[in-house]
């Protein structure tokens, strides 16, 4: 099959994702707004420290605001078209994964338009406070207009690190079977960590997040060059480097790892 | 005697997965530690009142172990489920109260969690950040009450969230809003008395600070147990509801599957 063909069809297993997902409309809002509201609840809860304290090492609210709005939109992008990733367990446990298996496509293409997810909470969220810290950062001259375009780059970029997290977390599943624990720690709690400047953390835990768990290339890494003038332009260079060094080591797991599958259904 | 055996079993049921947890427990430390560090940074520029940056990492140190118990509950003690599949309707024929069966299942969960997630947690982190334990008996056991009415507290509000999956289809949107008013209003990652005067007040106003709030400061010394008169008035306040909610359930069952 030609790519375009590849392209058009995953084009109309979206559209019914879509469609099938649409059918609980009141359930989609509320699911909406509530993930906007408990995602501003956690920035309260830093915005409300440093609104009584002031900066954290030097990070102003309106750049920590920044780390966390970028890490929030990276994540909304990956989890939209990447979802089912995320939730490959529920496929090894129930063994589900044996139909996809059997289509005359990719696994991974049968796989991530399962569940095509509209995360309009997060995109509220997460845009909302990009803006609202861009505006801030930008009014006190720090920063110049081509900021905008860049935090772009640097949200698609890091979509495309997390979800190489994601898949390198998932293919372990073909050996372990359970993921979700360790999804938490190399997903969420990873994630959470790089919301706030690595500086905070003792060296180990920064050159982990910056190598093993690469998240910290996510906005950190980024941030110090955009924001705040550091390092260099060669580090918009580093970020894309990274982001396709990181899908194509996740991808070739993902293809070793399914050599390795066991059905484990009924 | 019945209770008794529906804990135990929710007890012995998790121990399966103990393996599993003590993974999810490394990820939880690792949140902890976060918050800890993210104190840490703050500490070194500010003088953090009367906690300090010690008192402050020992404040983290407990809420994070604490949230085991007092936090992190079975989504609507399972009825969200039970509503789905059509369970509901025998779990209300049962000759035993609905409220009390669920809860006592619960206690078996949190008791597990206790040993299981907040104890290695709080061990870990005494090692990690060297905590100071507190010294007198009266303090472990005001603090140990505090916790306990903490468990009872979120047991009744998951029930409360459970029931209303009887009408709404839906009840995890509750679910995570609770869980959005825990981080801000209970006290987490912010001593309540940090808070914008307007937004303390209001936390005062809700159970949310007798979930994680009030046991940390009495075990961390800094309150003494008279403010455990709050935590019992909404222990009371909660069962009356809790009863009567299973009322209005038992008038009218509605079950999606089946």
């Amino acid at each position: 099959m030609k790519t375009t063909s590849w392209f058009t069809l995953y084009k109309i297993l979206i559209r019914t994702s879509i469609r099938s997902r649409m059918q609980y409309k009141f359930n989609f809002m509320m699911a909406s707004v509530l993930a906007a509201l408990i995602q501003i609840s956690e920035f309260l809860m830093v915005a409300l420290v440093l609104h009584k304290f002031g900066a954290i090492k030097g990070w102003s609210l309106h750049e920590i605001g920044y780390l966390f709005a970028i890490m929030t939109l990276s994540k909304t992008l990956y989890r939209t078209f990447g979802n089912e990733v995320h939730h490959l367990e529920k496929y090894l446990v129930d063994g589900e994964l044996d139909q996809l298996l059997t289509r005359p496509m990719p696994v991974l293409l049968a796989l991530l338009p399962q569940n095509f997810r509209i995360m309009a909470g997060e995109v509220l969220q997460g845009g909302f406070i990009l803006c609202w810290s861009l505006a801030g950062i930008m009014h006190s001259g720090q920063i110049g207009w081509t900021v905008i375009p860049l935090s772009l780059l640097v949200i698609l970029t890091g979509a495309v690190i997390l979800f190489s997290i994601g898949l390198a977390t998932a293919t372990l599943g073909f050996w372990t079977t359970r993921i979700e624990e360790l999804q938490t720690i190399t997903e969420d709690a990873a994630r959470t960590a790089a919301q706030y400047p690595l500086t905070l953390y003792p060296k180990w835990m920064s050159g982990i997040l910056l190598t093993v768990i690469p998240v910290g290339f996510v906005n950190y890494v980024p941030s110090l060059y955009l924001l705040r003038g550091e390092l260099g332009a060669w580090v918009l260079v580093a970020i894309v480097v990274v982001a396709i060094l990181s899908l194509v080591a996740s991808l070739r797991f993902w293809k070793f790892g399914i050599t390795k599958y066991q059905s484990t259904g009924s | 005697m019945l209770y008794f055996t529906l804990a135990s079993k929710a007890y012995s049921r998790n121990l399966q997965y103990r393996g599993a947890h003590m993974v999810h427990n490394m990820a939880s430390a690792m949140f902890g530690y976060m918050y800890a560090c993210l104190w840490i940074g703050i500490g070194t520029d500010h003088s953090l009142g009367e906690y300090g940056t010690q008192g402050m990492v020992s404040y983290i140190a407990f809420t994070q172990s604490s949230l085991w118990i007092s936090g992190f509950l079975t989504n609507g003690l399972g009825i969200p489920l039970t509503v789905r599949t059509g369970q509901i309707a025998l779990d209300l024929m049962r000759p035993v109260h609905l409220f009390t069966h669920l809860m006592a299942r619960e206690w078996g969960q949190i008791a597990y969690q206790f040993v299981y997630k907040s104890i290695p947690i709080y061990l870990l982190f005494s090692i990690v950040f060297s905590l100071q334990w507190p010294s007198e008996a009266s303090t472990l056991l005001f603090a140990a009450i505090g916790l306990a009415g903490a468990s009872y507290l979120s047991i009744c509000m998951n029930y409360i969230i459970g029931a209303t999956a009887m009408w709404t289809t839906e009840s995890s949107w509750l679910h995570w809003g609770n869980h959005a008013m825990m981080n801000l209003l209970a006290g987490f990652f912010i001593p309540l008395e940090w808070l914008p005067d307007w937004l303390e007040r209001i936390a005062w106003l809700s159970p949310y600070p007798f979930l994680l709030y009030v046991p940390t400061r009495i075990y961390l010394g800094y309150a003494n147990g008279s403010l455990l008169w709050g935590t019992l008035i909404w222990c009371v306040l909660m069962t009356f509801v809790c009863l009567a909610i299973t009322q209005i359930l038992r008038r009218k069952v509605e079950v999606q599957g089946g």
